[in-house]
């Protein structure tokens, strides 16, 4: 699961990915990267907003392995984190993962309240 | 270089006959902006990709609004940002009539804030159909002074910038506002740190020595999305809050209550002597009216939109007025209920007792028009503009992206439209003009979203006298 704190599982990680509309890609993070940071170098585009942890544009869903935020992630509520949502931006992973990505990941995190 | 030593343009902005034969940007009175103002011809509009899964950056639009061109109603240019991720959203004039005594200075850069990036492009439109960067400010240098998430831009006399700030560098609270000096860079911030917890919309009345300021939420807050359990812990705003201009400090907060949640638009009457205006309240569904009376001001709700049922939903539908503008002449109020599908024209030439004088029900979940020239509208109208004479009024459709994913799904995978209405201002009427529409479905890149719009020389919601 994922968790705060400095990250200790140093070296470079392989985080698979995965799309909901099934493609996937493969992106090798290095020990001070983020997944977001390695996704970019690797020219592999993920949503992205305040690069901070506030706003949950990145927003992507843990799916196997271990990350940590490298700071608070604001955007996210308790709720969110028990259910692994992560932040991309502030991510870094601590053992090989593989993450549920893409733009409609975010939209998991409210609904229409009223409906 | 500030504008007011730049050296005569090859094209001109439009100068207006001022009274004191000075020649700063803008008009003289809002009367002589209703006069002197030529049919826009271009528009801007902030085009957005931001929260989806298309890989380009967020682009400034220029649209032909000019009847007689050939390619009337069509994005003629787009000026993509130099990053992804921005979030643009309101933008605004680096002069306005505000600086009208101030020679030589020029209504020529746009200042476009990044909401989520907090980053701050300011652009030339010297050639209005070609608009340029002149210079970009990145969020650090803005989150030096604790604060993020840039939203309403205002000019202020002679030459300066004065921008809404809704968070501190974490997008927590409290907010503020940053300052830009004449030359772009950021001069700090403008208010002791505190003044205010939340911070959305502002517009300032010199004259009467004031300034009204609303309130969102903190970005941490609205950001992700519009989460109930938030309103029910208080996370969202309810008050207004009246400042002494030239102290810079409140001099009196007004708590709405219930009757007042998520307070917007903010806008003053544009007589400069007036103390009256209104701010939407958009989760309200209530238009609040505020004026001075005995040295101090009042605020409270003059327009109040009842729910509606719907079939599909478990819960009534607020109308969630979004947006509101003053026509120039002061007459209307014209707004835009998201939710419900709407755009209205209030008479407020009595401004403690408006009266609708006519609406336009479309898009949205219950208008009654659901399409424009064989496009779907997927979402209701949202940000409004007006022609200075009054007679055009504009619309488009998007929120806010995360917004707009909850309640209007369609409107991110379909991208937004920018319609048109005729204002007849003499009989309170308005008629959508079925011959225009701006499909942001057609795009290069895919489909985007489109928020603020503004004309080149001045608009409703940009111009204050001082």
């Amino acid at each position: 699961m994922s968790g705060d704190g400095d990250p200790d599982g140093a070296g470079e990680h392989r985080v698979e990915l995965a799309w909901r509309d099934g493609r996937e890609e493969m992106v090798a993070v290095g020990a001070d990267e983020t997944v977001l940071e390695a996704a970019e170098a690797a020219g592999v585009a993920l949503p992205f907003g305040c690069r901070t942890g506030a706003c949950a544009t990145c927003t992507a869903r843990l799916l196997s392995g271990d990350l940590v935020h490298r700071r608070p992630p604001r955007a996210l509520k308790d709720r969110h984190r028990e259910r692994g949502y992560v932040l991309t931006c502030i991510a870094a992973p601590m053992t090989d993962c593989r993450l549920d990505v893409g733009a409609d990941v975010a939209d998991d995190l409210v609904s229409n309240p009223w409906k | 270089m500030s504008d007011a030593e730049r050296p005569g343009d090859a094209e001109p902005h439009a100068h207006h006959d001022h009274e004191d034969g000075v020649e700063g940007p803008g008009y003289a009175t809002p009367q002589a902006a209703v006069e002197d103002a030529e049919r826009e011809q271009t528009a801007y509009v902030m085009g957005l990709y931001v929260g989806t899964d298309v890989d380009a950056p967020d682009f400034l639009a220029v649209v032909d609004v000019d009847p007689d061109s050939d390619t009337y109603g069509e994005v003629v240019e787009r000026l993509e940002m130099p990053n992804r991720g921005d979030e643009l959203h309101h933008f605004g004039w680096n002069a306005c009539s505000s600086s009208c005594h101030v020679d030589g200075l020029e209504r020529q850069h746009l200042v476009i804030p990044g909401q989520r990036s907090s980053r701050i492009h300011v652009v030339d439109t010297q050639e209005r159909r070609d608009p340029e960067f002149e210079t970009v400010i990145e969020p650090e240098e803005v989150y030096e002074h604790d604060l993020s998430a840039p939203h309403t831009v205002h000019c202020i006399p002679d030459g300066e910038i004065l921008i809404s700030m809704l968070g501190d560098a974490d997008g927590d609270l409290p907010g503020g506002f940053l300052e830009l000096d004449d030359d772009f860079e950021v001069e700090g911030r403008w208010d002791p740190p505190g003044e205010i917890e939340m911070n959305y919309d502002f517009w300032y009345q010199p004259r009467r020595n004031v300034m009204v300021s609303t309130e969102w939420a903190a970005p941490k807050t609205y950001y992700p999305g519009f989460d109930l359990e938030d309103v029910e812990a208080g996370n969202y705003g309810q008050r207004l809050h009246f400042w002494d201009w030239e102290a810079g400090v409140v001099d009196r907060t007004i708590d709405l209550g219930e009757e007042g949640l998520i307070p917007l638009e903010a806008r003053f009457l544009h007589t400069p002597e007036s103390t009256h205006g209104y701010v939407g309240a958009a989760l309200s569904s209530n238009i609040i009216h505020f004026h001075e009376d005995d040295g101090e001001y009042h605020a409270e709700p003059v327009i109040e939109f009842d729910d509606r049922e719907h079939p599909d939903w478990d819960m009534p539908v607020p109308a969630l007025p979004t947006d509101i503008l003053v026509s120039m002449d002061d007459r209307y109020l014209f707004g835009s209920n998201w939710l419900h599908g709407e755009v209205w024209m209030y008479d407020v030439s009595d401004p403690s007792n408006p009266r609708r004088a006519d609406s336009i029900s479309i898009g949205g979940y219950f208008g009654d028009i659901r399409e424009v020239q064989g496009r779907e509208l997927v979402a209701g109208p949202q940000m409004l503009q007006l022609s200075l004479d009054g007679e055009r009024l504009y619309w488009t459709t998007s929120l806010f992206s995360s917004w707009d994913d909850q309640f209007f799904p369609e409107e991110g995978e379909k991208g937004s439209v920018m319609c048109k209405a005729d204002v007849n201002p003499r009989k309170g009427t308005m008629t959508l003009d079925e011959d225009f529409l701006v499909d942001f479905g057609e795009m290069p890149h895919g489909p985007a979203r489109a928020h603020e719009i503004r004309w080149p020389d001045g608009d409703c919601t940009s111009d204050v006298w001082q």
